[in-house]
């Protein structure tokens, strides 16, 4: 999804700065995702220096537009002159922005106590999680960029791990306190917001193959079992069409 | 509000989830690639995946690091796929380990259960949401409900969590073809663990959530040492029984009750919480009319057994009403009620079980002892809860010593033996336990429970009499206090404007009528400054004129005296004993008054066999009989003398001589 953060001159209306907003929003949730899968990766065996500084930097993609998309909301909320649907928009917004600030929160607390007890020089403690591939389209699909190169320094040393942990910590304690002042200075009541979209998300059907990977365990025994009936059937009409065949040779022979 | 981990105020720390830091070295040890678990591949349909083990292989590993045998290494292994640190890859929503081939795989560090942080709703919308997203109607009937019940409480935020789903679903369509499925697999398997399916036992269940996280190292500051000091002195102060004498408690507590524990003997017909089905706790019902007979064998274990079972209580209650000295039991329940009841009825409670139950020529009068007595009374000039409590275990120890032998070999017991029922063993198939499952409903509300409670306590105390020892009119039940179940047989109301006492009898009384129409708390109060001997004239005079008003009258006095006279038979000894010099000497002392001398113009009526049980213990100087006035009128002069109320001796400010 394009981020639109330049601002166009000004035309008059206000669905600029309320389409910016959704923007900003939906970028963080979209780097917030990206975040989680690289999240989930960590003390798996697929744990590397890479894949710490795809997080790394992940996750200074989503303080930056986090901060931004503060600003932003909390300049309109406290605006008193937004008319009110734009201000129920603007609400709705916000509780998602803040939703999606805890849900960083947590990942970041998350990969912060994983980083301690895992380290990727030792690679032996990692857990064999199966993963293979890396997450390289993932981190790149979340700072927008095309393919990341693999820079140099892979061996990262202690040193740099015990700085990244303490900027982690801090960062942190920043969103910890975004969340706070967000609470103190924007009066949000979550019971007036209610859901615009549907209940239940657009099921995308293109992709079903990992569906069909997933349930290959359950039904492997019924396919195989229909298989062999189709197997048997066309055995059958094999036999059947060659006996037809014999028949008719027996009959012109004779 | 969400909870964020910094201002926690760490009321979340979950006490049995300890051992899941020991879980976690275990399951790091077992990636060595040397020492550790071997892996496989696992071969789909398109492509492998590595890193799965075998089931046995597993098992083999613990067996073999832990020095412990197969299936004990087979509890552990499956406690370890119930916490979610393994997952299986076939069947995946039995969370056991099989010990064959079926594969398994570890779970990523980021979906290890963690002591900090709780299972979120949010996260678990979202996952379900993307469920929905791959394919629509994938959802399971429990994670249907759960999936509205969650768009109904989070629908402030739900915008969010349909496009974090369609986010992370986008996101994880970056990824290679295996590694989506195995992320997806980690997920499905990290919900089964944390959402369990309904039906399903779950390791997760924790209990309470403690304020201390046990996993942290404490630091040992001044305030630390203090509490060790405070607690190792509290250690030593406290009193040692002899080992062989508690292990021997010990042993015969478990050889009693080891088929009556549920974990350890299959209860019939069945466990409700293994099968669903009900029919044991319908069986077992507080006021069941035939009882069980695990149960009826219980009450013979102990006294305290039988008391504490209200059905046991309900036939000990019988058995005493036949044995007519039910007043111990319903002594004993008066002063638990009093123990357990509300603070603002004890003072008015405790009045009503003294006037019952203990003051001289109460009349259901218990036996205690005079220590106790003294104690007691004493006692109630400042009542508080636990004042009754050393006459109510006197009560206790009487009871249990005496009475609750008799009753095992009573009849009352021995008919309910014999009616007791043995309900058959439930075998359920597996469809049936299903069906039963379906079927569960949630009982009854605790407050119709109450209300039936209290019905039937009314019911108890609306149905009488129970035994009356003695007759008095001169304390009134107060229905509106659950003192004692059974009530005074010669109560009377003289006119139907005042309050109506059941069962009461015709004969009125003045003074009752004046208790009655005074509210509890007044009585103490006023008419209590002792019956001073300028009321009585005017007392008997009314009762006088009230007597001749009523035409049931004479035939009820007549009823009344007789059984008095039977009353008064056993008495005779004491009458004759009263007669001796000594009797001057106590009016007037101690702390409780003698009702007055008992007419002597009748001795020879006295001589009637023991037709009731009257348990007397006190020397004879002291009257315990009540002086009815029925009595006094027919003695005429002593009646002045006679009529006297009960008074509870703590409200007296003047003692009072001879006469009062």
């Amino acid at each position: 999804m394009p981020r639109s953060n330049n601002k166009v001159a000004d035309d008059g209306t206000s669905a600029r700065p309320l389409q910016e907003g959704r923007a900003l929003v939906d970028s963080l949730i979209k780097v917030v995702a990206c975040y989680r899968h690289l999240a989930s990766c960590v003390g798996g065996c697929t744990d590397s220096s890479s894949m710490r500084r795809d997080l790394q930097q992940t996750r200074e993609r989503a303080q930056t537009l986090a901060l931004s998309c503060r600003n932003h909301l909390t300049a309109r909320l406290r605006d008193k002159t937004l008319p009110d649907d734009e201000r129920k928009e603007t609400e709705r917004l916000w509780v998602a922005f803040s939703s999606c600030l805890e849900l960083l929160h947590t990942d970041m607390c998350k990969v912060f106590t994983l980083v301690k007890c895992f380290s990727p020089a030792c690679n032996s403690t990692m857990v064999q999680t199966g993963i293979q591939g890396g997450t390289t389209e993932v981190a790149a699909q979340a700072l927008s960029l095309p393919d990341l190169q693999e820079t140099n320094n892979e061996a990262q040393t202690s040193s740099m791990e015990g700085q990244e942990q303490s900027q982690l910590e801090q960062e942190i304690a920043q969103v910890d306190r975004t969340l706070e002042d967000m609470e103190l200075k924007v009066n949000v009541l979550r019971w007036t917001v209610e859901a615009q979209g549907p209940q239940y998300a657009d099921p995308v059907s293109t992709d079903s193959t990992s569906l069909a990977l997933l349930s290959i365990n359950e039904e492997a025994a019924k396919r195989f079992c229909d298989h062999r009936q189709m197997f048997v059937a066309m055995i059958f009409c094999a036999v059947a069409i060659f006996a037809v065949l014999l028949s008719v040779c027996v009959v012109l022979l004779a | 509000m969400t909870i964020r981990n910094a201002r926690d105020h760490g009321q979340r720390y979950r006490p049995r989830m300890a051992c899941l830091k020991k879980v976690e070295t275990v399951v790091l040890e077992m990636q060595d690639p040397k020492s550790g678990v071997k892996s496989q591949t696992q071969r789909l349909v398109i492509t492998t995946i590595p890193h799965a083990i075998t089931g046995e292989d597993i098992v083999a590993w613990l067996a073999n690091r832990f020095k412990i045998d197969a299936l004990e290494a087979r509890a552990m292994g499956t406690m370890m796929v119930a916490f979610g640190y393994i997952y299986p890859l076939q069947d995946h929503k039995r969370l056991i380990l099989k010990p064959d081939t079926s594969l398994y795989r570890f779970q990523t560090p980021y979906f290890w259960p963690a002591q900090q942080w709780p299972v979120e709703d949010t996260d678990y919308a979202i996952y379900l949401a993307k469920r929905n997203i791959r394919k629509k109607g994938m959802l399971e009937l429990y994670e249907q409900e759960q999936y509205n019940n969650l768009y109904k409480w989070l629908n402030h935020k739900w915008d969010f969590i349909v496009m974090q789903a369609k986010e992370q679903y986008r996101a994880g369509k970056e990824r290679k073809k295996p590694d989506r499925v195995v992320f997806d697999c980690q997920e499905r398997a990290y919900w089964v663990v944390h959402r369990p399916p309904p039906g399903t036992v779950s390791a997760m269940d924790y209990g309470h959530e403690r304020m201390v996280d046990p996993n942290v190292v404490e630091k040992k500051t001044s305030e630390y040492y203090r509490r060790i000091i405070m607690f190792t002195q509290q250690c030593i102060m406290r009193p040692r029984v002899k080992s062989s004498v508690s292990i021997g408690a010990l042993v015969k507590c478990s050889t009693t009750y080891k088929e009556h524990d549920p974990f350890l003997h299959p209860c019939l017909p069945s466990n409700p919480w293994l099968t669903d089905d009900i029919t044991y706790w319908n069986l077992n019902m507080p006021n069941v009319e035939i009882p069980t007979k695990m149960r009826v064998e219980r009450w013979t274990f102990s006294f305290g057994e039988l008391l504490s079972d209200p059905r046991g209580r309900a036939d000990f209650r019988l058995f005493l009403k036949k044995e007519f000295s039910g007043e111990n039991l319903a002594f004993w329940e008066g002063c638990e009620d009093l123990k357990w009841g509300a603070a603002e009825t004890m003072k008015e409670k405790a009045q009503q079980i003294y006037k019952t139950f203990l003051a001289r020529g109460a009349p259901r009068w218990i036996n205690i002892d005079g220590k106790t007595m003294e104690i007691t009374v004493k006692g109630l000039a400042h009542p508080h809860r636990y004042v009754l409590d050393a006459a109510q275990t006197h009560i206790y120890m009487l009871m249990k010593k005496d009475s609750y032998g008799r009753y095992l070999k009573s009849p009352v017991f021995k008919e309910t033996q014999r009616r007791a029922i043995a309900p058959e063993a439930h075998r359920f198939s597996d469809a049936q336990l299903e069906q039963n499952g379906k079927r569960r409903r949630p009982s009854l509300s605790p407050i119709i429970l109450r209300q039936q409670e209290e019905e039937q306590k009314a019911k108890l105390a609306a149905s009488g009499p129970v035994d009356i020892t003695q007759l008095c009119r001169f304390t009134a039940p107060v229905p509106h206090l659950a003192v004692y179940t059974g009530i005074c047989e010669a109560q009377s109301t003289a006119s139907p404007g005042l309050m109506t006492l059941p069962n009461s009898a015709a004969c009125p009384s003045p003074i009752s009528v004046a208790i009655d129409s005074t509210p509890a708390s007044e009585r103490r109060f006023d008419g209590n400054g002792g019956p001073s001997s300028s009321h009585f004239p005017s007392i008997a005079e009314a009762s006088v004129s009230e007597e001749e008003n009523q035409p049931p009258v004479p035939k009820s006095r007549m009823a009344l005296s007789l059984s008095k006279l039977l009353r008064r038979g056993c008495n005779a000894p004491s009458v004759f004993a009263s007669l001796s010099p000594k009797c001057g000497v106590t009016s007037g002392g101690g702390k409780v008054q003698p009702l007055g001398v008992e007419p002597l113009a009748q001795p020879q009526s006295r001589r009637i066999a023991n037709f009731f049980q009257i348990k007397v213990d006190i020397p004879p100087e002291c009257r315990i009989y009540p002086i009815d006035s029925e009595d006094e009128e027919d003695d005429g002069p002593d009646t002045a003398r006679g009529v006297k109320e009960i008074i509870c001796p703590w409200e007296t400010v003047t003692k009072q001589d001879g006469a009062g």
